[in-house]
């Protein structure tokens, strides 16, 4: 407990060895420092210690940024001790941060393009000028009711509901992501089980870690992550890695299975059989939260409803995924499958799987390797237990605005196409080839912090449709630094890094629920001081603007006289008639919407806002299990009627709107015994082994956890023909796609980009290190230099997926990462990229970028893959079916040629291997599902189209 | 008290957070480190294995870096932290020298050396070091190595730990848990070609293939930062130099105590070549600093354990003397060049060879820690010097035994030289590292210079000095002395880079 004023425990914060890791707090605001480089001259700096996250990857690990008293100069950031998740430590991007600060490639002024689209020349032009222009064309849309023209499609948002509300208020369906490149297929595979569309493993408690990605040293929270798996594995917990490739967690594991792509699902649900088999299974668990009646039901219509049946019945369904049949598709030896069963079982319920993107995201089919992975959680009853698995949404937590705009009821056919009614997220890798299809067209198109030309497949066909005037009528491109897709926009608008914007954020690091802050840390240094401004413009470099006050500026400007309802969302509430403050609008959020933090903040006598400036973040409840036994509460229960399924339900109207997830009004279940708890988000509220949605929204076959022949099985590469599997989506520890090209401690460690190639493999093909080889893909190929080595299983190659970076002579460009490249596009579609020039150094405000010493950009490989959207998931399956053979004549390092007439006809041939909707009661999609800005119920249904060119 | 770290290899996931902490705590440039991850994977697949190592000064109990620092801008602290002062130093590149651990780089911002200082400026406030508080999982430790109460005492002290070439005897204060052997063993895993996704430097790329390969494991770095030779030509240059002023001057000395003139060739030829050796000498020194203007510290901030300060002390005197000499044999004052040459010739047999003390205090460069260093660097420079002589001779009026003295000194002093290298490059060798260094130069990439240019043209010299001896025309002897210069040179760029060669992290 803490008492008044005194600061609150930090869970980061060490101290031993007569040393701690971080000055204490009461210090924060007037840290007095030596200079390091003066050393051992005592040279002090008084800094103000400023809390942020980090903006890197999603993690969202707590950064302390030292601001210096003396000129306001932002010295060099650490983690924040206060922060729960990350606990005072960060990965090789926290620190990383300082360099993208400083860098003097960054973009520092509003831009307008001068010339036509994709010139790559700008002129600077003034923040009123060009919010006018956007404002103006954005208003024409909304009040025509075009409203699914205007369009916000982000990378990673490292943001929770700011931009939701935004696009909430705007009465628009126009929010597009990232994340079917990303994780939907491994969202798909957990949303048909519980409804959330993640896991939540608690590492640091668990017996057994299996994990399908490289959790200890990429990806998402891998440094909370990494953290508590250490912490596990010195306990004594077994750690259990499927990769294709040796990453530096499967050289941790003390099992590393290396199963031909696609075949994980195999191997899961042969231990799964070997649990039914055995009986290694949780009984109780099963019966009371596993939806078996339905499953006897929709299967086995005969047999008798009763559990032990069941359990006979579902051994049989499984028991021909046996360890042999794994065995065989996975190319692995039988021994490791039983290794692993055994593991499996001798975890208990403390067993945490993982899996992010990795197989789920590689493969057809890939969602059911998730869905198959946490069949064995379900099994063994180590669904959401100490050391178990846990779903996302009970560690996450989103503070909404209370004063949140209706939700609109318009539907976005380029959003959420018919054809794929069960996509777990927008389907943002067709975009192009649905404004190709003549489906819409988008009169604003925002790309924010993303670069959706470079990271999605098919990029040449996203070039093409984004020189189109008549398909997007304007792109406002929102980064802070260069990108391929920013050359292509019409404004380019500066944006800030992790110490320049305002942005709340939470992820599910552990079993715990914390709420962190990011800040504008010059600004928060300059109001401690009493330095007035007048906005983010005033206190980051240039005229970067928080992104925040650029939404709400421009939310005011195209409702200027409140007429259409917007501006008053982002109006003071003190002051009418004005544009509400970032400061109004945190002080609002803390005080109402973040539970705890009014008390937390009163005990140290602070406002809600003033305890999050000074720590940063909020833990808003710890050691979190099981609440899918959370007793509901009477205000849950009132009015809350159950119905055939025991599912309890308050009325609802084709007005309401659905919650992120889960279905509008469902609260909770009503269990045989009569108890009534919170369950999960399912439609039937429990974990469903047989997804009733899945079956009746045309997928029957699919309704259970099962295996699915990827599109790239060992059966469809004909080895023989030189044919290979590449793995083009695996990452390295210090970058992060396109975003960390901006800093130089990251890209001196990691600036090569070499084809990895099993020994065996290249020398069958003649291939030596060094080697040039061209790599064919359906729609094209590229040419890459090979890396012969053991770290990589045999008829896999792999490419890293963050290099390949390039710009066009006389463009705009980063020029730590990306080599210079002639771009050309013949009459009849085929599109060719040379790289002109490699990575040099060049002189700059900074000594170093003279220093640079690498010279690889890379090979820009995703230009060459077609769209492989999952029929079900809507995942792109990253995973591509190649022809390698030794470089051509004239094959230059990192060539690229595409036809992009071809990745035409590939997008039709996946299309056509969809199930289009509608769904049930004429539905676009389950409600259940999670939707970022989810519309009015209305809007999910077909018959409620108002609009003409909707429902075709 | 010894500050020391302790860093546990069976949890770090090498994910480089301690390098870039360091990096943005301490401002380093692009391409230097003061900590970084190697990674080495071992085996075939799919037994293939990967492991990590944090790299980094080990603050020696006995740091040859401070030892060798001619101007104590390195120094060890109470606290056992070895700290340095940029402000004291001038870039002479001798610490890189001395260190065994590849720790230490020339700053390319200040040119002044720099290294890990366990984030002193942050120890001196109770601040723990950058790279510890970042660190994911908790896998770098520090603390009191020295206190047995630490956490750090206890860790090393119930854990089986390693360290770093533990046979350099430099007391290393960085301890290793789980650490793979490969790993921390500079030569048990050589670069494969490339790194996983960086590009190993040429000078790693070349030495692989003078390194054998575990035949089991095929361990293999796969990353790495480099570390180019510090010393080049000029130190190269600077041995010829030395050694042609020194043995020129001794072989004239000699020659008064033995009652033997040399004329002018002893009287002149000889101090001034004693003069020119030791000013290129001393000016190839200067220049090969990375502050040039800071020379004088050596002088005015002198740490006399180093044997930098020690031989520019040397230099000087040695350079005083040749002028008496001239000034003595000017003025015909036979008793005081008598007196000058009693307390000359140790002095020139210094000027010749102290750079093997030098050279015996660069910890890191096992090739030249030979005894036989001192013995050799006097063989040589009576080698060049009386060659020299010998080509002056031709002009002067030398007497038959000025001749035959020349030539005697010139076969003996060459035979000597040859016969060191096949002691030093025929025997048994001190270290794997110094047998690495060594095969590179009679076997390897140098092997070519080593033998046409260094070996083959001393030994023909040393036959056409025998011929002068025998009673052949004392051309032959001139013409011996012109060719042993090229080959010294050759001999000496081939030792010098030789050394350097061998990987140390």
């Amino acid at each position: 407990m803490t008492t008044n004023g005194e600061p609150v425990n930090l869970p980061g914060e060490r101290r031993h060895e007569g040393l701690r890791n971080f000055p204490p707090v009461e210090d924060w605001d007037h840290h007095v420092e030596y200079d390091a480089k003066a050393h051992p001259r005592k040279v002090p700096h008084t800094y103000s210690l400023i809390p942020t996250i980090c903006f890197n990857c999603e993690s969202s690990c707590g950064l302390l940024a030292y601001v210096d008293h003396e000129d306001l100069s932002i010295k060099k950031f650490e983690g924040n001790p206060a922060h729960p998740g990350s606990r005072g430590r960060n990965c090789a991007k926290g620190p990383a941060t300082i360099n993208q600060v400083h860098d003097p490639e960054r973009i520092l002024h509003p831009l307008k393009r001068v010339g036509e689209r994709g010139s790559g020349r700008f002129e600077r032009v003034s923040w009123e000028d060009a919010l006018a222009d956007i404002a103006t064309r954005i208003r024409a849309a909304i009040v025509d009711n075009r409203r699914d023209e205007v369009m916000y499609h982000v990378g990673r948002p490292g943001e929770d509901g700011f931009a939701e509300r935004v696009l909430q208020a705007w009465g628009i369906d126009g929010h597009n992501s990232h994340t079917n490149v990303c994780s939907s297929g491994g969202r798909s595979g957990y949303t048909h089980w519980m409804g959330y569309d993640r896991p939540s493993p608690d590492y640091a408690h668990a017996k057994t870690i299996l994990l399908l990605s490289s959790h200890l040293e990429t990806g998402h929270y891998f440094n909370p992550h990494a953290q508590r798996i250490m912490e596990a594995k010195q306990n004594g917990a077994k750690v259990v890695v499927l990769d294709l490739r040796l990453s530096n967690t499967a050289s941790h594991a003390d099992l590393w299975i290396s199963p031909w792509p696609g075949s994980e699902g195999a191997i899961f649900l042969a231990v799964a059989s070997y649990l039914l088999r055995t009986r290694a299974i949780d009984r109780d668990f099963l019966k009371r939260w596993v939806n078996w009646e339905v499953y006897l039901r929709r299967l086995h219509p005969d047999a008798e409803p009763d559990f032990e049946v069941f359990l006979e019945r579902l051994t049989e369904d499984y028991a021909h995924y046996t360890f042999e049949f794994a065995a065989q598709e996975a190319h692995v030896p039988v021994a490791q499958i039983e290794e692993l069963a055994r593991l499996v079982v001798q975890a208990g319920t403390s067993l945490a799987t993982h899996t992010w993107r990795s197989a789920a995201a590689g493969n057809l089919g890939g969602w059911q390797i998730a869905r198959s992975l946490f069949f064995l959680n379900v099994l063994t009853g180590s669904v959401g237990t100490v050391g178990g698995t846990h779903p996302n949404g009970w560690e996450k937590f989103i503070a909404h605005f209370p004063d949140m705009p209706e939700p609109n009821d318009s539907w976005s056919e380029m959003l959420w196409p018919i054809e794929y009614p069960l996509t777990t997220n927008e389907m943002s890798i067709l975009l192009p080839h649905l404004l190709k299809d003549g489906r819409g067209k988008l009169e604003v198109y925002f790309s924010r912090v993303y670069n959706p030309l470079w990271v999605n497949p098919d990029g040449f066909t996203w070039i093409d449709v984004l020189k189109d005037a008549a398909k997007i009528g304007l792109h406002v491109a929102l980064t802070p630094t260069w990108s391929e897709s920013a050359t292509f926009a019409d404004y380019v608008l500066p944006m800030g890094h992790a110490s320049e914007r305002h942005d709340t954020m939470s992820f599910e690091t552990h079993a715990s629920k914390w709420l962190a802050f990011r800040q504008p840390v010059t600004r928060v240094a300059m109001e401690q001081r009493g330095i007035a401004y007048r906005d983010s413009r005033d206190t980051n470099p240039g005229e970067v603007w928080e992104e925040n006050e650029f939404w709400f500026a421009l939310s005011w400007q195209i409702d200027p006289d409140g007429s259409l309802g917007i501006r008053r969302y982002f109006e003071s509430k003190d002051r009418p008639g004005e544009m509400m403050t970032q400061d109004e609008y945190y002080e609002t959020l803390f005080a109402h919407s973040v539970p705890g933090l009014p008390e937390a903040a009163e005990q140290q006598g602070l406002t809600p806002l003033a305890y999050m400036r000074k720590y940063g973040v909020f833990e808003i409840a710890k050691d979190v299990y099981r609440l899918d036994e959370r007793p509901l509460t009477e205000a849950e229960l009132e009015g809350a009627v159950a119905d055939e399924n025991g599912v309890l339900r308050k009325p609802v109207t084709l007005d309401s709107a659905p919650p992120l997830v889960g279905e509008a009004g469902a609260v909770g279940i009503v269990h045989a015994d009569g108890s009534k708890t919170a369950g999960w988000l399912s439609p039937s509220r429990k974990l469903e082994l047989y997804s009733t949605t899945l079956a009746d929204w045309g997928w029957p076959e699919h309704a259970t956890p099962g295996y699915v022949e990827s599109h790239v099985s060992a059966r469809r590469i004909d080895r023989a023909n030189d044919e290979f599997v590449l793995m083009p989506n695996f990452r390295l520890p210090t970058l992060i796609h396109t975003r960390s090209g901006n800093a130089k401690y990251l890209n001196e460690i990691s600036n090569t980009h070499p084809l990895w190639f099993n020994h065996g493999d290249a020398d069958a093909l003649g291939v030596a290190t060094g080697d040039l080889v061209r790599v064919t893909t359906e729609i094209g190929h590229f040419v890459a230099r090979a890396w012969a080595t053991e770290a990589i299983r045999p008829g896999v190659v792999g490419l890293s997926h963050h290099m390949g970076r390039w710009m066009q002579e006389g463009h705009p460009g980063s020029r730590w990462v990306m080599g210079k490249v002639d771009l050309d596009r013949s009459d009849d579609g085929i599109w060719r990229l040379r790289y002109v020039d490699g990575i040099k150094p060049f002189p700059s405000e900074d000594p170093d970028s003279e220093r640079i010493y690498w010279d690889d950009p890379g090979v820009h490989q995703n230009l060459t893959f077609p769209v492989q959207p999952d029929p079900v998931s809507g995942m792109h399956c990253w995973h591509q079916k190649v022809r390698i053979e030794k470089a051509h004549e004239g094959d230059r390092y990192g060539d690229v040629e595409v036809d992009v007439n071809k990745s035409r006809a590939v997008y039709r041939r996946w299309l056509s291997m969809t199930r289009p909707g509608p769904g049930p009661d004429g539905q676009r999609r389950p409600e259940f599902m999670m939707r970022h800005v989810t519309p009015k119920r209305s809007a999910y249904r077909m018959a409620s189209a108002s609009r003409p060119g909707e429902g075709q | 008290m010894q500050y020391g770290f302790a860093i546990d290899q069976r949890t770090c996931i090498g994910c480089h957070a301690c390098t870039v902490a360091c990096k943005t705590e301490h401002e380093v440039p692009l391409g230097q480190f003061r900590t970084w991850v190697k990674y080495v994977d071992s085996g075939s697949f799919p037994d293939t294995t990967r492991s990590f190592g944090v790299m980094r000064c080990n603050h020696c109990t006995d740091a040859p870096c401070v030892k060798i620092c001619p101007t104590q801008a390195l120094f060890k602290r109470d606290d056992g932290i070895v700290d340095f002062d940029s402000e004291r130093c001038i870039g002479c590149k001798s610490c890189m020298q001395a260190c065994p651990y590849d720790a230490i780089y020339i700053d390319a911002d200040t040119h002044t050396a720099a290294k890990c200082n366990m984030c002193a400026h942050r120890v001196d406030e109770g601040l723990e070091p950058a790279c510890v508080v970042v660190c994911p999982t908790h896998s770098i430790w520090v603390g009191d190595l020295e206190d047995p109460e630490s956490g750090i005492a206890k860790l090393v002290a119930t854990n089986e730990t390693a360290v770093r070439t533990p046979e350099q005897n430099t007391g290393p204060n960085v301890f290793y848990l789980g650490a793979d052997r490969a790993v921390l063993d500079p030569l048990a895993a050589p670069v494969d070609d490339t790194y996983l996704w960086a590009k190993p430097d040429a000078q790693r790329l070349a030495i692989a293939g003078d390194v054998d390969r575990d035949p089991t494991t095929g361990a293999r770095t796969t990353l790495n930062t480099a570390h180019p030779r510090p010393w080049e030509w000029k130190v190269v240059t600077y041995l010829w130099t030395k050694g042609i002023g020194a043995g020129a001057l001794a072989v004239a000395l000699l020659a008064h105590l033995m009652g033997i003139g040399l004329g002018p060739v002893g009287d002149y030829v000889a101090p001034a070549l004693g003069l020119f050796g030791a000013a290129t000498t001393g000016a190839l020194l200067v220049w090969d600093l990375k502050r040039p203007e800071r020379f004088l510290y050596i002088f005015l901030k002198s740490n006399w354990t180093s044997w930098l300060v020690l031989g520019a002390y040397v230099l000087t005197v040695f350079s005083g003397g040749a002028i008496l000499w001239m000034l003595a044999a000017a003025l015909d004052l036979g008793a005081a060049m008598t007196a000058l040459a009693w307390l000359g010739l140790p002095v020139s047999a210094l000027m010749a060879a102290y750079t093997a003390f030098l050279f015996g205090q660069a910890e890191g460069r096992d090739l030249w820690q030979s005894p036989l260093l001192f013995w050799h660097l006097l063989v040589q420079a009576v080698m060049v010097g009386s060659g020299a002589l010998a080509i002056a001779g031709l002009v002067a009026d030398l007497s038959d035994a000025a001749w035959e003295m020349l030539a005697v000194a010139f076969v003996l002093s060459t035979a000597g030289h040859l016969l060191v290298l096949a002691v030093e490059y025929g025997g048994r060798h001190a270290s794997r590292q110094a047998a690495v260094a060594a095969h590179i130069v009679t076997g390897g990439r140098y092997a070519r210079l080593f033998w046409l240019a260094a070996v083959l043209p001393a030994a023909l010299a040393a036959a056409l000095g025998a011929l002068t001896w025998a009673g052949l025309p004392v051309g032959l002897l001139a013409v011996a002395g012109l060719v042993v210069q090229p080959a010294l040179i050759a001999y000496e760029s081939v030792f010098v880079r030789a050394g350097q060669d061998p990987p140390l992290s």
